[in-house]
C-alpha cells in the first residue's frame, strides 16, 4: 500500500470526522490537509514518523483571531504531501515535536524568531536568525508596514 | 569615519612614492565575501578575469595579512560587529571598497520597513572606492581595484589619461 | 602504583569559532566547535549573518516586485529559483505558457544548475586544499555564463522568468553556442575524473567521511544529491513533474553509502544528466511565442494557498504562498534545502576531525544566504 494511503488511515482514525479534507487535483501541493487540534499535535506527528514521512517544513501565518501553524511533510514517493494544520490562539504554545523530528528544532527556533510563538519542552529556543538582543517578532502584521491583517475565514473561507 | 584614518607622522618624498607603488601593485584583499557578489569576486580571482595579474590574486583569510578589504555583500545587522572587528584588526595602512548596491546603500533590500541590513558599509568602516552592480561584473571590479591603486599612488590627479579618460577637462 | 597511570587525563574541551568569516564557508557561517585536541566534541552552527528579511519583504512587494529577492536567496541557482517562483504564481493564478517559453525555461534552468555544480566542484576540492580544478571549473562556467547572459542580460542574478513565459527569445545563435557547450563539456569530464576522482589524496579525504545514513536523512529532512547519495533516489522532477520534465528521458543519480566520495559523484553524475537534458529539450523545441501577452500587469491570484515543490542545484525547494486575492502575497514561505543539510551537521560531526569537518561541509554544499533568506 502506499505511504500516503497508510498515513491517511492513521490521521482518519484519530482526528474527527471532518478533519481531512482531499485535494485530488493536487493544486495547494499537498494530498491532503487536515486541521489537527492543537493538543493532538505530538500524536499526529508521531502517526507520521511511523508512516516512514519526513517534515519538510513547519511555518505559521499570522491572522487578526488566531495563529496557524502549516506542518508540510512529505515521504519519497511520488505525489505524497501532507499538510498538517494547527490553529493556535495568540498566547497559546503548542508543543514541540524536535525529539519525533530532529529537523523541527531549527524550524521551531525560527517560528520562535519570527512570530514569538514559543514551543513547550524544546530544548533550544535561543534566536536562529535574528540577533540575539532582538526584542522584535518581524513577521507578525503588527510589526513594520503590512499590506493586509485579516481575519482567517476572509483568506480560507 | 573619515576621522578613523591614521596619517603616519613622519614622511619622505620619493621614498612615500615608491612604497606606494609597490603598495598598490600588490594589493592583498581579504576573503570577505557575505552573498552574491562574492561569486563575482571569486570569478574576478578566477582563471579568465585573473586577478594576479594585477597584484592583487593572493586572498588571505586572515586580516592580519592583508591591505584591502573587500565587503562584497549586504550587511546584516548581527554581522556588522564582526566587520568592525575585522576592520580594526587589519593593519595598517588599509583600504576598504565595497563592492555591490548592496555595501554601497543596502541595495535591492532598502525600503522603509526593513528591519534586518545595514544600509552601506560606509556606515561602519571608511569606504575608499566604491564598485556599483547587482552584481558587479568581474570587471568592474577590477576597475574599482585599479581606482584604489590610482588612489594610491596618487595617479589620478597627476597622470589621469592612464587609466580613466575623464570627461570634460580634469579633475 | 600502576593504578595511577591508568587514570584518565582531564579533558580539556577547547572552544574553536570557525566562522563567519572563513576561506571554507559558503556564505556567512559560524561554527561553535568543541574540541578535545584534534576530534570535535560538539558541533553547533550559528547562522543568521546573512538574514535580509525576504520574507517581510514579500509581504511589502507584489508578486513581480518579488523576483529579484527570489534570485538572490540561492545566489548559484538563480534561475532555477526564479523558476520555481514563477511556477507557482501561475499555478495559483491559473495562467497559460506557450510550450516554447516552457522549453527555454527547462533549457536555462538546467544550463543554471550546471554551473551551480561546476562551482561547488571547484570550490570543494579548493577546500581540500587542490587549488587547479577551481580553474578549470570556473573556466567551464564562464561559458555557461555567457550563454544565459546574452539572453537575460545577467550573469549570476537573473529575472528572466516573467508569469506567463520569458522577458526575451532565444536566437539560433543560443542554441549553437549551448550545442556547443554541451559537447565541450563532456570532453572535459576525463580531465576532472583524471585530476579528482581517481586521486588517491582526494579519494582519501572523501571516503567514508561523514557518512549520512538513509535514516538520519529521513529524521533531518535531508533533499537533494545529499539524500541520492545515501541510496534513496527521490528527485522532484519525477516525483511531482512540472513544466515539461515527463518528456524528457533522464536518470537520477544514485550512491551506496552516503559518504562524500558519493556525494560528489552524484553531482558529477548529475551535470552529465543535465546535459542530456538540455539535448533533448534543444531538439523538441517548437516554435511559438515566448510569453502569454494576455497576462495582466499586476497579478492577482485568487484568495488560497499553493505550495510549490521544484528541484533546485540543493534539492527540493518549495515555495509556500498565501494569497487574500490583493496584488500583494499575504504570506510567503520558502522552504529551503540547505535548511536540513546544514543541521545534520550536529549529528555527523561528533567524532570527527577539524579537517574532516571542512570535507564534510563542502560537500554537503550549502549556501547560508538561502538559509537566512
Amino acid at each position: 500500500m502506499a505511504k500516503r494511503e497508510v498515513v491517511t488511515q492513521k490521521l482518519q482514525a484519530m482526528l474527527p470526522e471532518d478533519a481531512v479534507c482531499k485535494d485530488d487535483s493536487f493544486k495547494a501541493g499537498v494530498v491532503f490537509s487536515a486541521q489537527v487540534p492543537i493538543g493532538k499535535l505530538r500524536e499526529a506527528i508521531k502517526a507520521c514518523d511511523e508512516s516512514e514521512y519526513y517534515l519538510e517544513s513547519i511555518t505559521a501565518l499570522d491572522f487578526q483571531d488566531t495563529f496557524e501553524l502549516v506542518y508540510h511533510l512529505n515521504c519519497y514517493e511520488a505525489k505524497s504531501r501532507i499538510a498538517l494544520r494547527v490553529l493556535c490562539g495568540h498566547d497559546q504554545a503548542p508543543a514541540t515535536v524536535s525529539d519525533i523530528f530532529p529537523s523541527a528544532l531549527w524550524q521551531e527556533r525560527e517560528v520562535h524568531d519570527f512570530f514569538a510563538i514559543r514551543f513547550t519542552d524544546s530544548p533550544d529556543m535561543r534566536p536562529l536568525l535574528m540577533p540575539e538582543d532582538a526584542d522584535y517578532y518581524p513577521l507578525r502584521k503588527t510589526f513594520g508596514t503590512v499590506h493586509a491583517y485579516h481575519k482567517r475565514e476572509k483568506i480560507y473561507g | 569615519m573619515e576621522s578613523e584614518r591614521v596619517e603616519p607622522v613622519i614622511r619622505f618624498a620619493l621614498l612615500d612614492q615608491i612604497l606606494n607603488l609597490a603598495r598598490a601593485n600588490s594589493l592583498w584583499p581579504m576573503t570577505f565575501g557575505l552573498a552574491c557578489c562574492a561569486i563575482e569576486m571569486m570569478a574576478a580571482g578566477a582563471s579568465r578575469f585573473d586577478l594576479d595579474r594585477f597584484g592583487a590574486g593572493v586572498f588571505r583569510p586572515s586580516p592580519r595579512q592583508s591591505d584591502v578589504m573587500i565587503v562584497a555583500g549586504t550587511i546584516s545587522k548581527k554581522m556588522a560587529p564582526a566587520i568592525k572587528m575585522l576592520w580594526d584588526q587589519m593593519p595598517n595602512p588599509k583600504w576598504c571598497i565595497a563592492m555591490g548596491n548592496c555595501a554601497i546603500s543596502g541595495g535591492p533590500f532598502e525600503y522603509e520597513g526593513q528591519y534586518a541590513i545595514v544600509p552601506g558599509a560606509h556606515l561602519i568602516v571608511p569606504v575608499d572606492i566604491t564598485v556599483p552592480g547587482c552584481p558587479p561584473r568581474p570587471e568592474g571590479l577590477i576597475q574599482g581595484l585599479l581606482a584604489l591603486e590610482d588612489k594610491i599612488t596618487g595617479g589620478e590627479h597627476r597622470n589621469y589619461l592612464r587609466r580613466f579618460r575623464r570627461m570634460g577637462g580634469k579633475g | 602504583m600502576a593504578e595511577q597511570f591508568r587514570e584518565p587525563v582531564v579533558e580539556h574541551i577547547y572552544t574553536l569559532n570557525l566562522g563567519p568569516q572563513h576561506p571554507s564557508t559558503h556564505g556567512v557561517l559560524r561554527v561553535l566547535l568543541d574540541l578535545d585536541g584534534e576530534f570535535i566534541v560538539k558541533a553547533d552552527p550559528i547562522i543568521g549573518y546573512g538574514h535580509r528579511g525576504h520574507e517581510k519583504m514579500a509581504e511589502n512587494r507584489t508578486y513581480k516586485q518579488f523576483m529579484p529577492n527570489s534570485s538572490r536567496m540561492d545566489y548559484l541557482s538563480g534561475l532555477l529559483y526564479n523558476h520555481g517562483f514563477v511556477l507557482a504564481v501561475e499555478k495559483m493564478a491559473e495562467v497559460q505558457v506557450p510550450e516554447r517559453a516552457k522549453y527555454i525555461r527547462v533549457i536555462c534552468s538546467e544550463l543554471n544548475r550546471i554551473s551551480s555544480h561546476l562551482l561547488w566542484f571547484g570550490t570543494y576540492v579548493m577546500d581540500l586544499g587542490g587549488f587547479t580544478p577551481f580553474l578549470y571549473a570556473f573556466d567551464d562556467r564562464e561559458n555557461i555564463l555567457d550563454i544565459l547572459d546574452r539572453v537575460s542580460g545577467s550573469r549570476l542574478t537573473y529575472s528572466y522568468c516573467r508569469f506567463g513565459g520569458v522577458t526575451r527569445d532565444i536566437d539560433e545563435q543560443f542554441i549553437d553556442m549551448t550545442r556547443a557547450f554541451v559537447k565541450r563539456l563532456r570532453s572535459r569530464w576525463s580531465d576532472y575524473h583524471n585530476l579528482v576522482t581517481k586521486n588517491v589524496i582526494f579519494i582519501n579525504r572523501t571516503r567514508d567521511v561523514g557518512v549520512i545514513s538513509a535514516d538520519l536523512a529521513r529524521q533531518f529532512g535531508i533533499v537533494g544529491p545529499n539524500l541520492r547519495a545515501c541510496g534513496i533516489s527521490f528527485d522532484v522532477r519525477k516525483a511531482e513533474p512540472y513544466e515539461v520534465y515527463d518528456r524528457f528521458d533522464f536518470e537520477i543519480p544514485t550512491g551506496a553509502n552516503g559518504d562524500a566520495l558519493d556525494r560528489y559523484n552524484v553531482r558529477l553524475e548529475e551535470m552529465e544528466q543535465s546535459c542530456r537534458i538540455i539535448e533533448q529539450a534543444l531538439d523538441q523545441l517548437p516554435a511559438g511565442a515566448h510569453i502569454n501577452e494576455a497576462v495582466p500587469f499586476k497579478v492577482r491570484p485568487p484568495r488560497g494557498e499553493v505550495y510549490f515543490a521544484f528541484e533546485s542545484a540543493r534539492g527540493l525547494t518549495a515555495f509556500y504562498l498565501v494569497s487574500d486575492g490583493s496584488p500583494y502575497p499575504y504570506r510567503c514561505h520558502i522552504r529551503v534545502p540547505s535548511f536540513g543539510n546544514l543541521q545534520v551537521l550536529t549529528e555527523v560531526l561528533r567524532g570527527m576531525l577539524v579537517a574532516d569537518a571542512i570535507s564534510i561541509l563542502g560537500s554537503i554544499d550549502v549556501v547560508i544566504p538561502e538559509i537566512d533568506r
